[in-house]
């Protein structure tokens, strides 16, 4: 346990970051709260809310016939896309404790040696520092979230499983198509190491008939030069957050490739939208904490092993471009 | 069979016989240069220069151009080879290199493409052109140089060479960027620069060969070239008949010009229309113009005499000349006057020369005036002139002498209130069919106004055309020539007779005498030639050759041991000469005389003729330090007051009286008298003509200090120191002068 006055400190500034993400987040929940953009581009909500009623298969029990074990949340530092999660997180806890690594202060090995030597039940780390260093220290199960490439830092093992880093495929299909339902030809760039994935989209592709066009490559070079020979083919273009083949560069210059194509292109950060995306179809962090509670609960539950390896979201977020129009096909 | 040898010069001038006619022709005349050609010719090679050099900025600003070019499409041309190339790099994609193969033949620019591996080592390559040789791996430096510019904002190196400048070589790296992981979850487009991750790859080269757009860029130039001939040429020949046109104006000055070289001053010149050569026309008629007022100022100038406005000697020449053909053609008579002014340098000495010149204007009036109007009246110089009195015989003409000897004796000058009556003497000479030849009438006229002046000045002589009298004229013009020549030729010679102390008998100095060597080569006595050289004017020259050469041999002969003092003549010619005292002064410097060695003598006429004159020349001879002889003494005037205000250094005793002095009483008491004044005026006597001893005696006997003669001694050629012999026997024979009774 920390002693106290560490303890109070902390608590005021996580109290603090809390109130940050909280106001931050209202705009995401709220999205008549968002600010407005600088740019031209206007922020277009649309109604998501049968998308949102959409349910996966339950994973777990109701939450109130357990009880909440003691969790570590390890975030890679306090950045919106993890303080958020940990906020919606700590939200749904009783007992728990903060760890933000992007504090120079201590090292992630400091970290989890004090994570390992409390009575802390399951570590849930967000991102891929949290995860790399929470898989490889902590002897407790870990829960990681918010990280797209985990097989490449081997982060899936016997003692941890993660959380989708992306909304569910088919909802994020499914929402493209009733923004436009002209939509039939649509491609994927990824990196390696996806099979899995692409298997999972080209299902939901499939199921809203829709083709899709995937291609493996290795470097930002070669998704521009695939994305150039790609993009007169297809009608839209879907990107996944695969960092390691794409650059600032090669993105802004295959959106606007796209764009001088009158191609759409569905992005996973809403501030891509600035870039010239179309749209963004991007996770809500309270499903990420409510997916992960679930997760912790079926840990406590002693069927860990039972648990796939990723878990999949629920819901999904789609904002439009109001500057781009969407071409009837 | 014959053979004929023959020399290939031979043999080619046989075959090609213009060239021997080339190589036999032989320069005519200089080829003379064309203005035209000359000024086309600097407007065709300037026009050629600028073209020249326009076309030279045309190609090196289009290679400029084409190179910025080659720049940008070689960035362009990098970044799809770069994308083209990575994905070879990391999957090998068969499909990647089919369109990197269908990427270089798209260009034909693009010789080569190469890809090498991060350590230069080329991987591969994809060539346009069959014959190029293996891609080499990277040097060191170029890999350097390659890894230097990743991520930079012309992410590549271009090589070309200056002379070369169409062929390049390109190096870039290929690299590939990635987001920093997990940075699509929190996607900030403004930090993605920051969080970018690098990985170099390899590098591609790229050789260009832009011989396409070099050759259209040389083919334009080629045209450019054609173009600026033609123009150039079609400009050539403009210009030149523009230029023709143009200088046609100058080339219309040309015969008047030549017409105002052969001194036709009255040409006309055609009004131009250029503004320039109008100037020319302007400038030539003005030149004509003052050429003719030069002319006609030289013409008053060579026919008249500046002072007075008469004709000078050199008009009135030809208007003799007329009047003898007129004389010889209508049979009639004329009469030529030589005049010439009694005493005039007598005013011109005592009033100075500009009252001299006021002088000779009144009289060349009252001399115009004195004369018909057809009459001629002229100047000579000096205070001579001569009237042509036409168409009269010899009483017309002494008539009109005497009127004119009349006028002149009426007129009076007045100089600085002092009254001066001029007269004149006349010389006449008629002019009949005898004497046809203008000189020989000018000379006629000339010596009988001499002779009018020996005999006593203002009045008429004239000329007596007798046999005995043209015989003398032309003896004295042969003895003008003959002394002329001897003072040009340097042909007198000198002569020093001793002059002794009677006393001692001891030479104290000797006399220079002049002698001129006759035609027989005998030498000629001065009494033969000095009248005709006084006659025509050439004393001075004489008296001044005469200065000259005593001081030459007083250098020669003088010794230590012996002082050597010469006595000089000098002429009232000489005496009247304002540069005789600079004359004698730079000769003795030159020849190192002592003036005191020196004495002049100067006859008793002369002193009482120019008495102001005399007196200031003998001061500057005294001042220098030479002394004085009165010659002759005893035969003029002979005023003692002279003798006291002149101060000469001897008396010099005319020989008259020492010829006869033994045998003449009269003669001996007249010498005494002379010694005796001498003595008291403090003046040594010399006494010359002395031919014998008894003379010698006797003169001492009279009180004469200094002896001269044949008897002394005779004039030799160099000065001889020679002791006279006097013998007792002679002192005894001496006869009492003047008896004690008396």
């Amino acid at each position: 346990m920390p002693r106290n006055g560490t303890r109070i400190s902390k608590s005021i500034t996580y109290a603090l970051i809390l109130v940050g993400i909280l106001l931050s987040g209202c705009a995401t929940l709220f999205p008549d709260a968002v600010p407005q953009p600088v740019e031209p581009p206007e922020i277009v909500v649309v109604d998501t809310t049968p998308l949102e009623t959409i349910k996966v298969t339950p994973l777990i029990r109701k939450p109130w016939e357990f009880e909440l074990p003691s969790v570590a949340i390890v975030i890679t530092n306090n950045q919106p896309a993890y303080a958020d999660v940990a906020v919606e997180l700590a939200e749904r806890l009783e007992n728990y404790e903060v760890y933000d690594l992007g504090d120079d202060s201590r090292p992630p090995v400091s970290v989890l040696r004090q994570i390992n030597d409390s009575n802390t039940d399951i570590v849930v780390a967000i991102g891929l520092r949290a995860a790399q260093s929470s898989v490889a220290m902590s002897d407790k199960p870990v829960i990681f979230s918010q990280v797209f490439n985990h097989q490449d830092h081997d982060l899936l093992s016997e003692n941890s499983r993660g959380v989708a880093a992306i909304p569910p495929l088919d909802a994020q299909i499914a929402a493209w198509k009733k923004i436009d339902p002209t939509l039939v030809r649509v491609g994927v760039i990824i990196g390696e190491g996806h099979e899995e994935l692409i298997e999972q989209a080209r299902l939901a592709a499939e199921r809203h008939e829709i083709e899709l066009r995937v291609q493996v490559t290795h470097s930002d070079q070669e998704t521009l030069y695939f994305f150039r020979r790609m993009i007169r083919d297809i009608d839209g273009f879907w990107l996944f957050p695969d960092n390691r083949i794409l650059s600032g560069r090669v993105l802004q210059e295959m959106l606007d490739d796209a764009n001088r194509q009158q191609v759409p292109v569905a992005v996973p950060s809403v501030s891509m939208l600035k870039l010239g995306a179309s749209l963004s179809i991007t996770t809500v962090a309270e499903d990420i904490a409510r997916t992960i509670v679930k997760v912790i609960r079926e840990i406590k539950s002693g069927r860990l092993e039972e648990l796939p390896p990723i878990t999949q979201l629920s819901e999904i977020r789609v904002e439009t471009n109001g500057a781009i129009q969407v071409v009837e096909r | 069979m014959m053979s004929v040898a023959i020399t290939a010069r031979d043999w080619v001038l046989g075959r090609y016989g213009w060239i021997r006619d080339r190589l036999n022709r032989k320069p005519t005349s200089v080829a003379k240069r064309v203005l035209v050609n000359e000024i086309l010719s600097i407007q065709v090679l300037s026009a050629a220069l600028f073209g020249g050099l326009a076309i030279a900025s045309l190609y090196w600003g289009g290679q400029w151009v084409l190179q910025d070019n080659y720049g940008r499409w070689a960035l362009q041309w990098t970044e799809e080879l770069n994308e083209l190339g990575s994905p070879l790099y990391l999957s090998d994609d068969e499909e990647a290199r089919i369109r990197l193969e269908s990427f270089v033949e798209r260009y034909p620019e693009i010789d080569r493409v190469s890809y090498f591996s991060k350590d230069g080592v080329a991987l591969f390559s994809v060539d346009n052109h069959d014959e190029l040789e293996a891609a080499k791996d990277l040097t060191a430096d170029k890999l350097d140089d390659a890894v230097a510019v990743i991520g930079e904002r012309k992410p590549y190196v271009m090589n070309s060479g200056f002379l070369n400048p169409r062929q390049f070589e390109i190096i870039a790296p290929v690299w590939t960027e990635s987001i920093v992981d997990d940075g699509l979850f929190d996607f900030d487009a403004a930090a993605l620069e920051a969080e970018t991750k690098t990985e170099l790859l390899g590098f591609v080269g790229i050789h260009l060969d832009f011989v396409i757009f070099h050759d259209r860029l040389l083919a334009n130039i080629k045209g450019a070239i054609l173009i600026l001939l033609v123009l150039l040429i079609a400009f050539a020949a403009y210009g030149r008949r523009a230029l023709q046109r143009a200088l046609s104006s100058i080339s219309d000055l040309e015969e008047p010009i030549r017409q105002l070289a052969k001194g036709n001053l009255g040409v006309k010149f055609e009004p131009a229309e250029h503004r320039e050569i109008s100037d020319i026309v302007e400038a030539l008629e003005n030149t004509a113009s003052a050429l003719s007022e030069r002319d006609a100022k030289l013409l008053e100038m060579a026919n008249h005499d500046s002072l007075t406005g008469l004709f000078n000697r050199r008009r009135f020449t030809e208007e003799l000349k007329k009047e003898i053909i007129s004389v010889m053609r209508k049979g009639h008579t004329s009469a030529l006057f030589f005049v010439d002014l009694d005493q005039f340098k007598y005013i011109n000495d005592a009033c100075g020369h500009p009252a001299g010149d006021r002088l000779i204007r009144k009289v060349a009036d009252e001399l115009d005036r004195s004369v018909r109007r057809d009459d001629v009246v002229a100047r000579f110089g000096g205070d001579e002139f001569a009237i042509l009195v036409r168409r009269t015989d010899i009483h017309g003409a002494t008539s009109s002498a005497e009127t004119i000897l009349s006028n002149m004796r009426r007129m009076a000058h007045i100089e600085d209130d002092r009254v001066f009556h001029v007269h004149c003497s006349i010389g006449m000479a008629m002019i009949t069919g005898d004497n046809l030849h203008y000189d020989e009438l000018i000379n006629q006229a000339d010596i009988a106004c001499r002779e009018a002046k020996s005999a006593g000045r203002n009045r008429l002589s004239i000329f007596e055309g007798s046999a005995d009298g043209r015989e003398k004229d032309t003896a004295d013009v042969g003895w003008m020539n003959r002394l002329r020549k001897a003072v040009d030729n340097d042909e007198f010679e000198l002569r020093f007779q001793p002059i002794n102390r009677i006393h001692t008998g001891e030479t104290t100095h000797h006399e220079v005498l002049i002698r001129l060597r006759g035609d027989d080569n005998n030498i000629v006595s001065p009494d033969a030639f000095l009248p005709s050289a006084i006659r025509f004017g050439l004393m001075t020259e004489i008296d001044f050759w005469m200065i000259e050469n005593a001081a030459k041999a007083y250098s020669v002969y003088s010794v230590p041991a012996r002082t050597l003092r010469f006595s000089i003549n000098l002429s009232a010619n000489a005496f009247e000469n304002d540069d005789l005292v600079a004359h004698i002064e730079t000769c003795f410097e030159k020849y190192k005389v002592d003036p005191k060695d020196i004495t002049f003598e100067i006859t008793e006429s002369l002193a009482i003729r120019h008495p102001l004159h005399v007196e200031r020349q003998i001061a500057a001879l005294r001042d220098m330090g030479c002394r004085l002889a009165l010659d002759d003494f005893g035969t003029g005037y002979s005023s003692f007051s002279y003798l006291q205000k002149l101060q000469f250094d001897y008396i010099k005793i005319d020989g008259t009286f020492v010829e006869d002095l033994m045998n003449n009483p009269v003669d001996q008491k007249m010498i005494k008298l002379i010694a005796e004044i001498g003595a008291e005026a403090g003046m040594e006597t010399v006494a010359e003509y002395v031919q014998d001893a008894e003379s010698l005696a006797l003169l001492e006997e009279l009180g004469v200090d200094l002896a001269q003669g044949y008897f002394v001694g005779r004039p030799t050629k160099t000065p001889m120191h020679k002791s006279t012999p006097i013998s007792l026997d002679s002192r005894r024979m001496r006869i009492p002068v003047f008896p004690q009774s008396s």
